[in-house]
């Protein structure tokens, strides 16, 4: 109502800025802006190299951290060898531009065709692995893509130094320090709004169908199998393309990174993040890595020793707060936002609040019946009367 | 000959997993969680038997107090770290495992520095049949794990303590509604999974004297893959996952020009399986029902 | 994820962003203008499996910059050693360079580890950043004029350790074992075989990471060879020894590289169990028992205990002590060109042309060292012989 009185007043412009779902395109918002300060502050040659390295390493991250947050939050396949997908990316993608740029040079062409040639073979080695995970269930599932994760790595370690380089590393060509980060981020907002967009369409809709309950979203005629591979699929190419843009951004690969405590450190990102929400992936994976390089930085010398100390103690702590059943009404309580809303709203009766369906920010994780159906669809006006025996007592 | 001794190494090796493995699926069995920490249970294990082989000079006495020493580990990290998160999402516990197994590691590397020791806990004389001979640790690894896997086997089935673990493994709820106090078998769960982690750590050390902080993560992960290749949460299932995975893990590195690949092979074979048999060899099939 | 953690996490990324943006500031007149003593940096692995050649190298270093100190220094001028972890990662040596580098790093010692340093004599290339390794033994380490090694490189150590072999094993089968995912181990390997006298055969065998605990295959294979060449780090050779024991012919002789240093004194290894010969190429010998290399054996078991000693400590001490002389020379040759606050790259032009024009160094680890045009060490490799055979 508010809205409409707005916009009769102001115009169209208005209008249309107000139709568009702002907290849809608010993670593209921030990055974009936050890219245009770094980039300009980087070409402006006013950014320290250990900046543009950390914000390459953050970018890295948060495209392997979205691209698993699909598989892992929306479709609900737990996977422990994302690593793995990200070493087939990083050295198939790092080859073609090793060859690519005797020819082409080292320059934009090379880098796009090997971002290409990463993300298809890495794609390829998703719907191979993701052909088990139609079989698999849960921990099986997740220990076949561990699997994957150390063979792939072993295969790369053990490859003769002509293909691949084995143990001493493959040799890949390196692009402009200064302007690597920025190429990153763009694709972070390419797989952003490719991931994006996927979860909130119709096969969006599908995927979380099939994660909380396979059985009934077959019975709606949902293509378990096709939904489950284009997932895989989609997960391994972007991580293949994280494994691009890492292979362009060291000189020398190593295999013996992409194992399993690198795939868990993905899913950490993820799972802190909190399971199906991309912002908080995104969040999770700028903390992290931030973290990680700080605690590898500051602490020098002697004190080195307590990186893992610290950092393990950081994720147990932050995990038991935030997933602590016990915590639950310590969390409501004392979190910010809460406060701030209770001050807010303490006079409204808390029977009469609704959640408004338009403002489901993302898909909802689990739809509860009764919820759906207590959703007032009546116009405000003649909303003031109390429903009675909406909310069904709950029975746990 | 040549293939006799390869088997006979592969056997002992494979003990050594099906120990481990015993744990993990006993944890993941009753706890539902994959326990990512067990592995370094076992590190602590080996650290305490170094530590106290130097008081006492006696690796029985150390043994058995690194077994008192890991029970009470496992205890304390399922008491701070898993409990509080029970009810919550598997994964949320996941995490915390790979922050407890951080955390071990960490802790081992400042208490003993980074350097590997070598801790002698004695030599068993071999003993030869026939013209091969089998190694003393070998017999004592491979006795150890089938007299644990027996003595669990008949702890489930014929004690009342047994029959509430698998009330707890079957269905948490039903089990609680029963009168089974779901916590304390959790706990006991522990103590189980954490002394066979400890008595692991004794037979690895008498196959190769040497530790350091990384002294249990591969074997943990290959114990848990030898779990999963049995069917996780079954005991026999357990036992066979870790004698296949060392015995091919000995030919494997027989055959010097596929030794590299080791690794590789072994979690190929753990697919191919899995393929085969979704659940492992001995793992339940649970239907799901709508 | 709730609203509140929501927030709570957004305002760390905000506050992250800012420390980000504010750093960002970039100094003209180099990071070493603030210094108030000479800045060396190093990289190597101080956590994780190869913790234990990093945290040998970083203790040694340090040592060697507290006895310069205490003793003034050049003319009073300081040094100060900052070591970052890479855990023997290569994609961490873009960001500890660029932190060694912005916090005032003059002169370097590398990495203490061959895979990163590939990828840090790039970075050290860009910037000219003088770096003399203790222990990245690579080839191509020193591919750019402005790195340098006080190990031996891997190829010319297989080459001189093939000589060895040679003359004294001629039309017989030696056994090799060596560690398939080690670029030292390999390359030592390789160069070994490529120079061994065709008329001796080889039974090869290698391990890894993941089957580094059980030697028994291994050891079956080469039970009945009379020489074992073991281009490995002395942990695994200490194990492969034990479990070989009753098993491996007693007449073998272990014979290793600079690696194989450290093994007796490895905490809890009883080295006259071991019945074999024991023997390595090296540049230092642990059981020295006068001149420079005993007296660093003293003084480091003093202060940092036995277990942790090894030739990357030695070497990693010579490095300082070599970069130390060369300037000092340089200063006494010229007082102006040596000051605190000097960059990086001024600093790196007077040490290659001290290196390049017949720089002789004499330390823990050799006599009238010095280095070639390739950036490659000469000094003399010894075979030392650990332990006799009984």
């Amino acid at each position: 109502m508010k809205e409409e009185r707005i916009s009769q007043k102001t115009g169209g412009f208005l209008r249309a800025a107000k139709k568009v779902r702002w907290k849809h395109y608010v993670n593209y918002i921030v990055i974009a802006v936050l890219l245009i300060v770094f980039s300009t502050s980087s070409l402006t040659g006013g950014m320290r190299s250990s900046s543009q390295y950390l914000l390459e390493k953050i970018a890295i991250s948060m495209i392997l951290a979205v691209s698993l947050s699909m598989l892992v939050g929306f479709l609900g396949e737990l996977s422990l060898g994302h690593a793995g997908f990200m070493c087939v990316g990083a050295y198939l993608g790092g080859k073609t531009a090793a060859i690519l740029s005797a020819s082409l040079g080292n320059g934009f062409l090379t880098f796009l065709i090997a971002l290409l040639a990463g993300g298809i073979s890495a794609a390829i080695c998703g719907i191979i692995v993701g052909l088990p995970a139609l079989r698999l269930k849960g921990d099986y599932l997740a220990i076949v893509t561990l699997a994957f994760g150390e063979i792939a790595k072993s295969i790369f370690m053990n490859s003769s130094n002509e293909t691949f380089g084995g143990a001493l590393g493959l040799e890949t060509p390196r692009y402009d320090r200064k302007s690597l980060f920025i190429l990153a981020f763009l694709l972070v907002l390419l797989t952003l709004a490719v991931i994006q967009n996927m979860i909130r369409s119709r096969h969006g809709r599908a995927i979380t169908a099939i994660r909380d309950s396979e059985i009934a979203a077959r019975a709606t005629g949902i293509n378990v199998t096709r939904y489950k591979l284009i997932v895989f699929a989609m997960s391994a190419f972007f991580a293949g393309i994280a494994g691009v843009l890492y292979s362009y951004s060291n000189q020398t690969l190593q295999s013996s990174k992409f194992g399993f405590n690198y795939s868990i450190e993905i899913l950490v990102m993820v799972v802190l993040g909190g399971m199906g929400s991309i912002n908080g992936s995104l969040i999770a994976a700028t903390l992290i890595t931030y973290l990680n390089v700080k605690l590898a930085t500051i602490l020098t010398g002697n004190l080195a020793i307590l990186q893992n100390l610290i950092y393990a103690t950081v994720l147990i702590l932050i995990v038991i707060f935030s997933n602590a059943p016990a915590l639950s009404g310590f969390r409501e309580k004392y979190a910010p936002m809460n406060l701030w809303r209770r001050k807010r709203t303490a006079k409204v009766d808390p029977a009469l609040r609704r959640d408004d369906a338009k403002s489901w920010s993302r898909i909802p994780t689990k739809i509860k019946m009764d919820e759906l159906l207590s959703i007032d669809t009546r116009p405000e006006e003649h909303r003031a009367v109390r429903l009675e025996g909406d909310k069904p007592e709950r029975r746990d | 000959m040549e293939l006799i001794t390869t088997l006979i190494n592969g056997l002992s090796l494979g003990g050594i997993y099906a120990m481990i493995a015993l744990g993990y699926t006993m944890v993941y069995g009753i706890a539902k969680m994959l326990n990512f920490a067990h592995g370094d249970i076992i590190m602590v294990g080996g650290y305490t038997i170094l530590v106290f082989l130097n008081l006492t000079g006696s690796p029985i006495l150390a043994t058995c107090f690194a077994i008192a020493f890991c029970v009470m580990l496992g205890v304390l990290v399922e008491k701070l770290a898993y409990k509080p998160l029970r009810g919550s999402s598997p994964l949320a516990v996941l995490i915390t495992a790979i922050g407890v197994s951080y955390l071990l590691q960490s802790l081992a590397q400042i208490l003993f520095g980074s350097a590997s020791k070598m801790v002698n806990v004695g030599y068993l004389d071999s003993l030869s049949f026939g013209g091969i001979t089998v190694q003393g640790y070998t017999v004592f690894t491979l006795a150890c794990s089938i007299v644990v896997m027996i003595c669990l086997t008949l702890f489930i089935k014929c004690t009342r303590l047994g029959k509430a673990m698998l009330a707890v493994s079957e269905d948490r709820g039903a089990a609680q509604l029963m009168g089974v106090n779901v916590n304390r078998i959790i706990t006991i769960t522990f103590v189980i999974g954490s002394a066979l982690a400890a008595l692991a750590g004794l037979c690895t050390l008498m196959k190769a004297p040497t530790i350091s902080s990384t002294f249990g993560s591969m074997p943990g992960i290959k114990a848990f893959t030898a779990a999963v290749i049995g069917g996780i949460g079954s005991i026999p299932g357990a036992m066979l996952g870790g004698i296949l995975l060392g015995v091919v893990e000995s030919i494997c590195n027989r055959v010097s020009s596929i030794a590299p690949y080791t690794d590789a092979i072994e979690f190929g074979i753990l697919i191919v399986i899995l393929l085969i048999r979704p659940t492992g060899f001995l793992g339940k099939k649970r239907r799901e029902k709508v | 994820m709730k609203k509140g953690k929501k927030l709570v996490s957004l305002i760390c990324v905000l506050a992250m962003l800012v420390t980000l943006l504010a750093a960002c500031h970039k100094s003209d007149a180099g990071y070493a203008a603030q210094n108030t003593e000479f800045v060396i940096g190093m990289s190597g692995p101080l956590t994780g499996g190869a913790a234990i050649y990093g945290t040998a190298a970083q203790n040694s270093a340090q040592m060697a910059v507290d006895e310069i100190n205490a003793a003034g220094g050049i003319d009073g001028m300081k040094f100060k050693l900052v070591t970052v972890d890479d855990k023997h990662d290569a994609s961490n040596i873009a960001t500890n360079y660029a932190t060694l580098y912005e916090g005032g790093m003059q002169v370097s010692l590398g990495t203490v580890t061959s895979a990163p340093g590939l990828e840090f004599k790039t970075y050290a290339h860009d910037d000219n950043v003088f770096f003399l390794t203790p222990s990245a033994s690579n080839n191509d380490i020193t591919e750019f004029e402005n790195g340098y090694q006080m190990c031996f490189a891997d190829g010319n150590q297989g080459a001189v350790a093939a000589d060895y072999v040679n003359g004294a094993y001629a039309g017989q089968t030696i056994g090799i074992f060596y560690k398939s995912d080690d670029s030292y181990s390999i390359g030592i390997y390789e160069q070994f075989t490529a120079n061994l006298d065709p008329s001796i055969q080889t039974v090869v065998t290698s391990f890894n990471d993941a089957t580094a605990k059980d030697f028994s295959v291994q050891i079956d294979t080469l039970k009945t060879c009379p020489l074992i060449f073991m281009p490995i780090y002395y942990e695994p050779a200490s194990l492969f020894m034990t479990q070989g024991v009753g098993i491996i012919s007693q007449d073998a002789v272990y014979y290793g590289c600079d690696g194989l240093d450290g093994i007796d004194s490895t905490e809890g290894f009883d080295i006259n169990a071991i019945p074999q010969e024991i023997s390595m190429l090296s540049h230092f010998n642990s059981k020295a028992t006068d001149g420079p290399a005993a007296e660093f054996v003293a003084k480091y078991v003093e202060k940092y205990g036995a277990d942790t000693l090894n030739q990357f400590g030695a070497s990693a001490y010579d490095c300082i002590y070599a970069i130390y002389s060369a300037m000092q020379e340089a200063y006494q040759a010229d007082q102006k060109s040596i000051y605190v606050t000097m960059s990086a790259s001024d600093l790196c032009d007077i040490l290659k042309d001290k290196f390049q024009n017949g720089f002789q160094f004499s330390g823990v680890t050799g006599d009238s060292i010095t280095w070639d045009a390739n950036g490659f060490v000469n000094k003399s490799a010894t075979k030392y012989i650990i332990k006799e055979a009984q």
